[in-house]
């Protein structure tokens, strides 16, 4: 397997795997960490980017910046959870399932 | 000058309504003066402008972009019904004086009702199809939230929301029409649009035709939208008298006459005009023959009556059919509101409850009998004249078997009206109290219109000679007044007809004899109560919406994990969408 | 050209006021509502380059600030973004005053929602890919936390918890969008990118369908919309107002810069749009049908009208109809007005009739009845709101779905007429909804809550009247907007090189 194809396969499996975590998990914990994977996914998949178009510098900087970005949404996420749990007393998302209709 | 009459016309009752608006509930005596003033005002406007009525366009507003020329154009056509509204408007608004004493949140219901019969007038002198359908839906919009006045009572609010909702739907095919043609003709203009309609494609002129014809069955309750009007009953009386009677449902057929010139040539459109009228008219008279309630009763009896004008517009009796609508705005304004000052004075609208009134009310009993001949069609109030000059025209221009149907119907109108003032005026006496002939404020109205039913058919020539002048496109020939006259009481249709009107008034006669026949009718009298299944049709289209909505809202699961799932679905089918679109 | 210009202060006066906001709110008691007043002033001054830059870009068009690598331009479209942000942002503000008097941490909602505005300017402004992707993240991120502000109630904390998660999956596609364009043209800027970019890339098509899913999610298109009824009718009514006018809006001109580069892919994007449309003007149509509670009905009816704006957008893209960008801009600007009003009244009688007296229950249309008599303003204007939602003229909202329906008509294909007709059919049915909250508060018999409500504060009202005034002019004279719209249409198309 080449570099690039290797990358391939992270970003999919990345992808993959996060997604499938928010798919499946009722744990909210366990939603912010695959909300994290997800996001790993498409930072690896810029930093790639930037390789295979010659472009190393501008990937860097970028994904430099997703991180920054991405971790905010991970704080905010997790105070959320935080407070779901102190408030609710659970972190399983059937206590918040409770707008519908 | 004649731009200012049209803005006056238009701006006092709208002025009129923010007045009273301003003036608030507390002050109850002023708000029926100030809409008194205000109405009575506007309708001096609109008579100022009957001597200078043309086809050019009076008052020009540039909007520009998209939205084109918002024009006033006062021929004699809109200056007419523009007469008519605001009129038989500060009729309405004088008999609310009366009717109206001591209910609560006056300024709603006086605003909306300066605010419809303002609207009412831009409708039938807009020049440009863009603003007529604007006004079109003010005066829809006036309408739901009268007929909605008393909102605490469920029946007036469904009512209200029906009558929105259907006249709205028919409404989409003006919309079509008028988009139709902008986009052929860069031009909103009904006059450029008459003179240049048969350079579009037939087939998208049918388009036209159609959706106009759809529009105008909805506003002018003609089948199959015709249900709402009986629920619009809910309304305070006035209101029923003066927008679902004289003026608002006028216009749909005004909308048919105005572009009969264009259409008529569109392939199987005058007879469906024709159908829909018939049809109208049949069916809505045996629903007045089994009604009980007074109110509804005279509204199947409108839906009846503008039928014959639908099917007068058919048959290309355009000066026929609004001269019958003119007639039958004064009649039935008269006959409404004589009937809201009984039930004003009954409290029931129930005429088996009702009986041998006539003693105890002699002034409403006069004006509703005077009311009641010209809806029959009897010899010499103005009801007379303009359904024989239909009805000869129809007889020979229209289809025969068109003409057959159009004259079973009016026996059938002679036989519920007679039937109608008999169950409220005569038969057997109910044990009742003292009751209240009319107020001073009712008979007022209730007085003009009484005359005017006896006298308006006098205007014939006049109201002939202000069509033709005006109307370029109609290319309408209307004789002297003279000739008309002298035709209708030579023809041997008009003695045909009223042979047909008084074998309508002897089965009520003969009620008792005919016991047997009428019993085994039965089932036609549970198909007119029953609305001949178009109400069930409606109720089956609400409830299905209404069920889809339900099982829609079950998608709403509430949970995160869904929640992500539709994001992932929505992401695979739009790949899917776009591998196939590329 | 290097200097700060006047629409650089435009964005930075707001970002560089949320601080001093929170700090003078930090350093005040709480009840002196001195952060409120310093928002007030910062978004007041705010205006003042944005009047300048207005008048600039009129008379010398746009013009580009750069900052090493990054470039903001700011153009016509981006105008009316900022017209529409700042606007309404500025109403808000004045509304929550009284609104939010009562609540804790005053400091960090207004420091938050000013912060927001800014940002939406921002986002308007930018000029490439990943800039873009970072006003975006910003104007999530500050969004959360206003959704969440009465962290305290579990549902508020429901909808802002489905809130972080889809919009974040959804920031995340979106990222993966950038990289594959990124690795296919080795640029970022959007017009390179357009000019570089070939016809027939399934790469460039992907990236297209992960821009459409990724800002689509903040868009509320169906089937992404789950988060949108729950977020807006629990948020504080004014952030509510803000996230139906300003905040969807600002992702659909996300999703649109997006797509302007990769105009030349051969790819319907028109009718991806025109689709997506239709979808959203039924389901929220018919979820907001049998809805009991207002402003759930009212976050419901947001996606109906989004729908509105992409069928307009959709027939710009697939005919070039100069008309159906304008109307779809004319009708965003036009939703901002009659939403925004429609949830601050709205918001005026749940405060009167709950909040303000602690509870938190949601309104219903029950608690409506008879809401008239003792609240007229806030009646009238949620009347004229929705009545003007419904597509009633003379109110603003019948101009602009008119102004998309002549553009669908003006291409003359049959579909997209009929396209038209069925939104217009989607608007009797939402006549449907609307029609019932008319009736409701003009009942006689009041309701319960309105019989214990407490007075409304007139200072509430300021904002209601103003809006509902405005929603009335626009209706009665749709060249109001025009100077706004006009060139935006213009510019969008321009963006996709048309």
């Amino acid at each position: 397997m080449t570099t690039s194809e290797i990358v391939l396969v992270g970003v999919l499996a990345l992808l993959g795997a996060g997604l499938y975590g928010l798919l499946i998990t009722r744990n909210l914990i366990k939603v912010v960490i695959a909300l994290q994977i997800l996001v790993k996914g498409g930072l690896l998949a810029l930093v790639a980017a930037g390789e295979a178009s010659g472009q190393t510098n501008l990937g860097q900087s970028l994904a430099m910046t997703v991180i920054v970005a991405d971790t905010v949404v991970a704080v905010v996420g997790l105070a959320l959870a935080i407070q779901a749990r102190r408030l609710l007393g659970t972190l399983d998302l059937k206590a918040l399932s409770n707008l519908r209709g | 000058m004649t731009d200012w009459l049209i803005v006056l016309t238009i701006g006092i009752p709208w002025l009129g309504a923010l007045a009273v608006w301003l003036t608030g509930d507390a002050r109850p005596q002023l708000q029926h003066r100030l809409a008194v003033i205000f109405a009575v005002a506007a309708g001096a406007a609109a008579v100022a402008l009957l001597p200078s009525t043309s086809s050019e366009v009076a008052l020009r507003i540039e909007v520009g972009s998209i939205f084109g020329d918002f024009t006033f154009v006062p021929d004699g056509l809109g200056v007419f019904l523009a007469v008519v509204a605001s009129v038989v408007g500060s009729l309405a608004v004088i008999f609310s004086v009366d009717y109206m004493h001591g209910e609560a949140q006056l300024g709603r219901y006086y605003t909306l009702v300066l605010l419809f019969i303002g609207a009412m007038v831009g409708l039938v002198l807009s020049g440009s199809m863009l603003l007529l359908f604007i006004f079109w839906e003010i005066t829809a919009l006036c309408s739901y939230a009268l007929i909605s006045f008393y909102n605490d009572d469920p029946k007036a609010v469904a009512g209200g929301i029906k009558a929105l909702v259907i006249t709205q739907f028919g409404g989409l095919g003006m919309l079509v029409g008028a988009l139709i043609a902008y986009s052929y003709l860069g031009d909103y203009q009904i006059s450029t649009f008459l003179a240049e309609a048969d350079t579009l494609p037939s087939d998208v002129l049918a388009v036209m035709a159609f959706g106009f014809l759809a529009a105008a069955a909805a506003k002018s309750a003609q089948v199959p939208f015709h249900t709402w009007l009986p629920g619009a009953m809910e309304a305070p009386t006035p209101v029923s008298a003066l927008i679902h009677a004289a003026t608002m449902v006028n216009a749909g057929v005004y909308l048919l006459a105005r572009f009969y010139p264009a259409f008529e040539g569109v392939s199987g459109w005058t007879t469906a005009v024709i159908l829909v009228g018939m049809v109208s008219a049949l069916l809505a008279a045996f629903m007045a023959i089994y009604a009980n309630d007074l109110k509804r009763a005279l509204a199947y009896s409108t839906i009846s009556q503008l039928g014959y004008m639908v099917y007068a517009v058919g048959t290309g009796a355009i000066f026929a059919s609004q001269f019958h609508l003119l007639s039958h705005a004064v009649f039935k304004a008269l006959l409404f509101l004589a009937a809201g000052a009984v039930i004003h004075t009954v409290g029931t609208r129930d005429m088996r409850q009702m009986g041998g009134l006539g003693k105890q009310l002699p002034f409403v009993r006069n004006v509703f009998i005077i009311g009641a001949l010209a809806l029959a069609g009897l010899p010499f109030v103005n009801g007379f004249w303009s359904k024989e000059l239909v009805l000869e025209y129809g007889y020979k221009h229209g289809p025969l078997w068109a003409y057959v149907g159009m004259l079973i119907g009016a026996g059938l109108t002679a036989l519920y009206t007679v039937r109608m003032v008999w169950m409220v005026f005569f038969g057997r006496s109910q044990k009742r109290g003292h009751l209240h002939d009319a107020g001073p404020a009712m008979r007022v109205a209730l007085g003009v219109l009484a005359v005017g039913t006896l006298t308006s058919w006098l205007l014939i020539g006049g109201f002939g000679e202000m069509l033709e002048e005006n109307l370029p496109f109609h290319h309408l020939h209307v004789e002297s007044m003279a000739t008309l006259l002298e035709e209708v009481v030579t023809a041997p249709a008009t003695y045909l007809a009223l042979g047909v009107v008084a074998v309508g008034l002897l089965l009520w006669a003969w009620r008792d004899p005919l016991a047997m026949i009428s019993a085994g009718l039965w089932p036609l009298g549970e198909a007119a109560t029953h609305d001949f299944g178009f109400e069930w049709l409606n109720a089956r289209i609400v409830a299905g919406t209404r069920a889809a909505a339900g099982a829609l809202r079950t998608t709403q699961t509430g949970w995160l994990n869904w929640n992500v799932a539709g994001i992932i679905g929505g992401l695979l089918i739009v790949l899917v969408f776009l591998a196939l679109g590329a | 050209m290097n200097d700060l210009t006047a629409f650089t202060w435009m964005i930075l006066l707001p970002l560089l006021a949320a601080p001093v906001i929170y700090l003078s709110g930090r350093l005040t008691k709480e009840q002196a509502g001195v952060a409120r007043w310093v928002a007030l002033l910062a978004l007041v001054l705010t205006w003042i380059p944005f009047a300048l830059a207005a008048s600039d870009l009129s008379a010398d068009g746009p013009q580009t600030y750069t900052l090493g690598q990054v470039a903001l331009r700011l153009d016509d479209l981006g105008l009316l973004l900022a017209a529409l942000s700042l606007g309404l942002g500025t109403l808000v503000v004045l509304y929550s005053g009284p609104y939010m008097a009562a609540e804790s941490g005053q400091e960090k909602y207004y420091a938050t929602l000013v912060a927001n505005i800014g940002v939406v300017i921002g986002l308007g402004c930018a000029t490439d890919l990943f800039n873009l992707w970072v006003w975006f993240e910003a104007l999530a991120v500050s969004t959360y936390l206003l959704v969440a502000f009465y962290h305290e109630q579990p549902t508020s904390l429901e909808a802002g918890i489905k809130y972080l998660v889809q919009s974040a999956v959804g920031s995340a596609l979106v990222l993966l969008g950038i990289a594959l364009v990124l690795g296919q043209t080795g640029t970022l800027n959007l017009v390179e990118i357009r000019e570089a970019a070939g016809a027939d890339s399934a790469i460039l098509l992907a990236a297209g369908a992960l821009f459409t899913i990724g800002f689509g999610v903040k868009v509320a298109l169906v089937p992404m919309h789950t988060w949108l009824p729950d977020a807006h009718s629990q948020a504080p009514s004014g952030i509510s107002a803000m996230l139906s006018g300003v905040v969807i809006e600002a992702g659909l001109i996300a999703l649109l810069r997006a797509l302007s580069a990769l105009a030349r892919v051969e790819a319907s994007w028109g009718e991806l749009l025109m689709a997506f449309g239709a979808i959203n003007m039924l389901v929220g149509n018919l979820m907001a049908l049998r809805q009991t509670q207002v402003k759930r009905l009212l976050a419901y009816s947001s996606l109906s009208h989004i729908g509105y704006m992409l069928l307009g957008l959709g027939i710009a893209l697939y005919s070039k109809e100069l008309a159906g960008a304008q109307g779809s801009l004319f009708h965003m600007l036009n939703h901002g007005l009659m939403k925004g009003l429609a949830f601050l009244a709205a918001g005026g009688l749940l405060y009167a009739l709950h909040t303000s007296m602690g509870d938190h229950s949601p309104l219903t249309i029950g608690d409506l009845a008879g809401a008239a008599q003792r609240y007229p303003l806030a009646a009238l204007g949620l009347s004229i709101a929705v009545l003007g939602l419904g597509g009633l003229p003379p109110l603003a909202g019948f101009m602009s779905k008119w102004q998309i329906f002549v553009a669908g008509f003006e291409t003359r294909e049959g579909w997209i007429e009929a396209l038209v007709v069925f939104a217009a059919l989607n608007s009797v049915l939402s006549l449907g909804y609307y029609a019932p909250l008319v009736n409701a508060v003009y009942r006689q018999k009041p309701s319960e809550a309105v019989q214990k409500g407490q007075p409304m504060p007139a200072l509430m009202n300021v904002p209601v009247v103003l809006l509902a005034v405005a929603v009335v002019a626009v209706g009665v004279w749709p060249a109001l907007l025009r100077w706004l719209t006009g060139p935006a249409g213009e510019a969008l198309l321009a963006a996709f090189g048309f």
